[in-house]
């Protein structure tokens, strides 16, 4: 699960930052916690790289369709996107992910972006290919075009187009998920970026604290148990949804504090 | 059609390199700039450039992944690195004129 997902709505309802620096923040957190964390599923040989630039080229033309759209969607409706979000990412989150089986057939159209990961039960390296890349693709598109409009990664998106359409097993997915996040973020930033429309002042120090908190969460969640850990994500997901839902409509629970 | 199972250990060691060293820089360059902030004012500098730095990481790593494939002879994914980076450029130039 990523973070960005939680950085707008913090910076637009406790940091009093408008929504675009808000967005722009965010994508740079993105891209950080996305490189930062990508080395280890590298060299366990989780991520897979040929899939991973296949699929980036419909998330990078999403991005650019969303930061096309971003210049025209009125900010209410982005934030009633965002609430959507929030609630479909609760959804996902009470839903259990499983490994889907895996079924290798004779004649795949997709054979070279196939490959084996290293499953730790059995010991062994374990083939898998992929299924339906047509579908996985539009699922990309949508995920780089909310990507760039709302400054996420869009797991929400990501998970049913490697799960439900690629058929991928879940450590893989999450690996080369984490691995294309980094492209298509960058792909909405440099637009930004180049336009001056983010706020580095914002940006930077968002950036470094995901980073430095992506690294000190993950030794603190190894201790917290997964279900405990999933009500929470899910009560706190809700609850920002809510909050963002009521800011739609200029009702603000809690003041900003610029 | 080639049934490519695995890549060379050496790319993906080499991307991990990458992007977990690009890390440290940008974050060094950031962190740099909010320490000088309190006595420097060109401090932001360094923040901008921490932030542009972490832009231009992942853009690096697709440009890795086109100069491996094309010293493989896999033109293939060569043509699909080079058509990922073209779309980030058409993006610039085009976010810059609408």
């Amino acid at each position: 699960m990523a973070s960005g997902i939680f950085i707008v709505p913090i910076l637009l309802l406790y940091g009093g930052v408008n929504l675009h620096a808000a967005i722009g923040a965010s994508l740079i957190s993105v891209i950080a916690c996305s490189c930062g964390s990508a080395a280890p599923f590298l060299k366990e040989r989780l991520t897979n790289i040929r899939l991973a630039i296949v699929l980036e080229v419909a998330t990078t033309i999403g991005a650019l369709t969303g930061v096309l759209l971003s210049g025209i969607i009125p900010n209410l409706y982005l934030f009633v996107l965002f609430a959507v979000i929030l609630l479909a990412s609760a959804w996902q989150m009470l839903m259990r992910r499983c490994d889907p089986l895996p079924e290798l057939k004779k004649t795949n159209r997709w054979k070279a972006l196939g490959s084996q990961y290293p499953d730790r039960t059995s010991g062994r390296d374990m083939p898998y290919e992929i299924d339906r890349l047509g579908m996985g693709m539009a699922f990309m598109y949508g995920a780089g075009l909310i990507s760039a409009l709302l400054g996420i990664g869009s797991g929400v998106l990501k998970i049913p187009a490697m799960d439900t359409a690629l058929r991928l097993p879940i450590k893989v997915s999450s690996a080369t998920s984490n691995f294309m996040i980094g492209v298509t973020a960058a792909a909405s930033a440099a637009v930004y970026f180049a336009r001056g429309d983010i706020a580095a002042m914002i940006a930077g120090p968002v950036a470094l604290g995901s980073v430095v908190g992506a690294a000190l969460g993950a030794r603190i969640l190894m201790r917290v148990s997964n279900e405990k850990l999933r009500i929470l994500f899910v009560i706190v997901l809700v609850s920002l949804a809510v909050q963002m839902l009521l800011s739609a409509f200029g009702i603000n629970l809690v003041q900003g504090g610029g | 059609m080639k049934s490519a199972t695995a890549l060379p250990r050496s790319l993906e060691i080499w991307l991990a390199h990458l992007l977990g060293y690009g890390t440290w820089i940008g974050c060094a360059l950031i962190a740099a700039g909010l320490v000088m902030s309190s006595v420097d004012a060109a401090s932001s500098r360094f923040i901008l450039a921490g932030v542009g730095f972490f832009i231009a990481l992942p853009v690096t790593r697709v440009a890795a992944m086109l100069a491996y494939f094309l010293s493989i002879g896999d033109k293939r994914f060569g043509a699909v690195a080079a058509l990922v980076l073209a779309i980030i450029c058409a993006g610039i130039f085009i976010g810059l004129e609408f």
